[in-house]
């Protein structure tokens, strides 16, 4: 028995042997490891060294070949996470979203995508800043996160997560003046902000051309950027302003190639794909601000000069071609400085951007039906079709009853005493509705063991057909077994323990804890589970004053302690061998719940809140309803399932949908 | 991440790439009950929302002084008494109907119409009230606007053909409770409005929005399976047939 909770303790702990008064903050677990062996970094194997010495194979140049091989080996092994970081690095300080684009779907999935990153990053760092700057313990850390099966480390989040951006690759938006595709002589700085012609002119037809790094994201909808002429050179204005495709040659000035099109400051033309431009705006020069942008929708492009629209200039645009922002110039000296969105813009784009959208909308409001007057109408009882469908779906009882009534009531009112049928059937009591209303309760007021009766006498089949259901109840028991030590513990001890003062915590805690003769990890699991102590809802303190209430707490937090640990047990022994790898990760987090010292600063700390009850319960909910013969998710749903991707589709040209943010606009 | 959503759609061996990315879509419950709350608090529906605060465990919101009355209206416009919905409106906010001669004309023209139908309802009846009505209240405003006018004079149409069973489908109309309905949700809408918040509730917006994004999806060729279903004939199969109305209002949204 209690060589059966040892085993327990090390695997919730990742490490039997780690003592409470370990020196790492994050993780006392796993991590314990990689502390010790940094300070004693001599006494782990190291595969790369050893391979190392066994290629040089020459003892006595040991040091230096340690170091000729040692070092390039280390970008060989950490290449893909260091580059990765040093990549995102440069990335982390550039991301912003351009003002016109702020709240729209496009900009939130890049964001999406780049907290991600961070995340990863941040991850990284932490988890290696103990063992920062020694070569070998990288190394071997490495080594160890392949091997602690219990840990959940970087390298697993960075392939877990990159498959979403794989998958469905969201694209950036331009962010500088690109380093490669540019003409030899443009001279590119100031993080790319800036580009500047400093060669000189060859030929008459030559000029120097470079491209943003990333081409104008046509799911944005519309896209647009500024430049400003920095300066004009000595005796030229020769400079074009505008997108071209990315085979375009970059020793000519936009506009002139195929693909490619431009506002040009010496005539104030607009050029696109041939030399000969036609009449479209003013001249410009140094110090003017020069707009470009595109709209996707309606596949044309404009220009501003220095806040003022100056029309549509291009209707021909490729619906495929992706096209770069691109400045060219012809005269040395000539200067441009772009602005991607990293500032306030010249032209109110956004007012721009907010008048397709209310356009658009009113598109919407308007219907596209045939007959308007009709569909609204039928629009109303079609509503109420939906939500009463969705109210009794989901085990909305009440309300479902509620409704239906004044539903009803409204009905006989309109058809006044014609007494004509009514549209709606009074709601048919629904034994099911119920008991899958008291289900869900349950698990909304973490009873899991009320949820799970319910379920078996009611439904025995949905558990056992659904295991990976039944498996996520039993974990969801373990955290709100978990999150019931944490309180009462917060209540045993309402004094914030200050980490230094921890030796006192576990000893009050052993006197009260039921006799056991391997207490050290239970002390540790106390501890760990204590770590609420500093949280605001403990108890008042005039509380503390009565010793036996104290006592008698500190009993029931003895024995739900063991309560949780027998249960830990039964529940790894259950679902140990499963091979199924959501199943192992998903016990892997619930554990670490405990290896973490402070879980509400961790990044396991979704997992104790209340909110995670709610996925558990919609799922059995959604699976008694499958068992039932009826759909898993209720119409409205769906509907808004069906939305999303319909919208999706429709922005992912560039269509009007960019331009609607399902969530933000329509559901909040 | 739901396993349970996978062995469900595995259930459909043939699925069309599109219902693949519906299915990926998670919409999250918080958001779902917020637009069905937001719907029964702006169209009217208080007991139900209270029930549904308390079941889904979420914050009513502010108690809004407005809804009981906007019931009232809308119950008084659904029975035909309009004059005590314009003095209901008037007490809110006399405002909303002197900003709005559109929607004054429209529910005085309801009332005109109830006028019409008791003044017609037996051969004998006097109708000389709905001609006086008329002239004193819809004739100055629609002398205003030729939109009013035409909607007059074919109100006024109606005392020449009732009673009858057999009136063109123009006049019909007139006389469908649809008329009302229509009118009580525009005057709920101004109310929603003229105090500051949305007119349109949510849900109407995402109903139209799903409708309006199919229907350009289809007319850019966007690679759909034939049908969207929604799955709300499930509940009706197991209803009444009578119910042709409802699965009209449904099909509009599926086909």
């Amino acid at each position: 028995m209690f060589r059966r909770q040892s085993s327990y303790a090390a695997v919730a702990s990742g490490n039997a042997g780690s003592s409470p008064s370990n020196p790492v903050p994050a993780r006392s677990g796993a991590f314990s490891h990689l502390a010790n062996s940094g300070s004693h970094p001599h006494s782990i194997t190291h595969p790369r060294h050893s391979r190392s010495f066994d290629a040089d194979g020459h003892h006595n140049s040991m040091s230096t070949s340690l170091g000729r091989s040692v070092l390039p080996s280390y970008p060989g092994q950490f290449g893909y996470l260091n580059g990765y970081g040093g990549a995102q690095d440069g990335a982390t300080s550039a991301f912003f979203v351009p003002s016109y684009l702020r709240g729209s779907k496009h900009a939130e999935k890049l964001e999406e995508v780049h907290k991600a990153r961070i995340a990863a990053q941040r991850e990284y760092r932490s988890t290696h800043s103990s063992n920062a700057g020694s070569l070998s313990t990288s190394s071997s850390s490495a080594n160890l996160h392949k091997m602690a099966p219990s840990h959940r480390g970087l390298s697993h989040d960075i392939i877990e997560r990159a498959p979403i951006v794989v998958e469905e690759p969201v694209a950036p938006w331009p962010t500088r003046w690109s380093e490669t595709e540019k003409f030899p002589q443009m001279e590119v700085d100031d993080n790319g902000r800036q580009a500047k012609f400093a060669g000189a002119q060859k030929g008459p037809d030559e000029a120097a051309s470079v491209r943003a790094d990333y081409p104008m994201p046509r799911q944005c909808g519309i896209y647009y950027y500024e430049v400003t002429v920095v300066s004009k050179g000595k005796d030229g204005r020769m400079i074009g302003v505008g997108f071209s495709g990315p085979k375009v040659p970059l020793n000519r000035i936009p506009g002139w190639e195929p693909d490619s099109y431009a506002y040009h400051g010496d005539d104030g033309q607009c050029f696109s794909n041939t030399t000969s431009g036609k009449t479209y705006g003013p001249k410009f020069g140094t110090l003017d601000v020069i707009g470009c942008g595109i709209n996707f929708r309606t596949g044309t492009a404009f220009f501003t000069k220095n806040g003022h629209f100056l029309g549509n200039a291009f209707r021909d645009l490729k619906p495929n071609m992706p096209y770069y922002p691109t400045v060219g110039m012809k005269k040395p000296g000539e200067t441009l400085r772009a602005n991607f969105g990293q500032e306030p813009f010249a032209f109110d784009i956004d007012k721009m951007v907010q008048a397709e959208k209310a356009s658009i909308q009113s598109e919407i409001t308007r219907g596209t039906g045939p007959c308007k007057e009709k569909v609204s109408t039928d629009e109303t009882q079609f509503i109420h079709t939906l939500v009463g469908q969705y109210l009794a779906h989901d085990g909305y009882v009440e309300t479902a009853r509620a409704f239906a009534e004044e539903v009803i009531e409204e009905v006989k009112a309109v058809l006044n005493d014609e007494n004509a049928e009514i549209p709606y059937q009074e709601t048919v009591e629904d034994l099911d509705a119920i008991n899958r209303q008291k289900i869900r309760a349950a698990i909304l007021d973490g009873d899991i063991d009320k949820a799970l009766k319910h379920t078996t006498a009611y439904y025995p089949s949905v558990l056992r057909d659904n295991e990976n259901i039944y498996f996520k109840l039993r974990c969801r028991k373990f955290i709100e077994m978990i999150r019931k030590c944490n309180e009462l513990n917060a209540q045993c001890h309402p004094i914030p323990t200050p980490p230094s003062k921890r030796s006192t915590t576990s000893t009050l805690n052993n006197r009260n804890s039921t006799a056991t003769d391997d207490y050290d990890f239970e002390m540790e699991l106390d501890e760990q589970l204590g770590m609420h102590n500093g949280a605001p809802h403990w108890n008042h303190p005039e509380h503390m004053d009565d010793e036996d209430e104290l006592e008698d707490k500190e009993a029931k937090l003895a024995q739900l302690t063991q309560d949780t640990i027998q249960y830990g047990m039964e529940l790894k022994s259950e679902f140990a061998t499963d091979p199924r790898r959501e199943v192992k990760r998903a016990l892997e987090d619930t554990f670490a719940l405990i290896a973490y010292e402070n879980v509400r600063e961790s990044a396991l700390a979704p997992l104790l809140e209340t909110a995670g009850r709610v996925p558990v319960a919609e799922e059995l909910n959604s699976a008694i309803l499958v068992s039932l013969g009826k759909s898993s998710s209720a119409a409205l749903e769906r509907l808004v399932q069906q939305t999303e991707a319909l919208v999706n589709e429709l922005a992912g040209d560039g269509g009007p949908g960019a331009f609607i943010n399902v969530r933000r606009d329509f559901l909040q | 991440m739901s396993s349970s959503t996978v062995s469900v759609s595995a259930a459909t061996p043939t699925q069309h790439p599109f219902q693949r990315k519906v299915d990926e879509i998670k919409p999250s419950k918080t958001d779902i009950n917020f637009v069905v709350m937001d719907y029964l608090i702006s169209e009217g529906y208080p007991r139900a929302a209270e029930k549904f605060a308390k079941e889904a465990n979420i914050q009513l919101p502010l108690e809004e002084e407005s809804i009981q009355s906007r019931v009232e209206i809308r119950r008084a416009i659904h029975a035909g008494d309009i004059d005590t919905a314009i003095n209901k409106i008037n007490d809110l906010n006399p405002q909303i109907l002197d900003t709005d001669p559109a929607l004054h004309f429209a529910l005085l023209r309801l009332q005109l119409i109830e006028l019409i139908r008791k003044c017609t309802s037996s051969q004998t009846s006097d109708i000389t009230p709905a001609l006086n009505f008329a002239s004193s209240q819809l004739a100055p405003r629609a002398a205003t606007n030729p939109d009013f006018l035409r909607d007059l004079e074919l109100t006024m149409s109606l005392l020449i053909f009732l009673p009858s069973d057999n009136l063109q489908p123009q006049l019909a109309e007139l006389l469908k409770p649809t008329l009302r309905r229509q009118v009580a949700s525009k005057v709920n809408e101004a109310i929603l409005t003229s105090m500051g918040t949305r007119g349109e509730s949510r849900m109407r917006s995402l109903v139209r929005l799903r409708l309006w994004a199919e229907t350009k999806a289809r007319e850019v060729g966007k690679d759909l399976p034939p049908s969207l279903p929604l799955g709300l004939q499930d509940g009706e199969e197991n209803g009444s047939q009578t119910n042709g109305s409802n699965r009209e209002a449904v099909d509009v949204m599926v086909q």
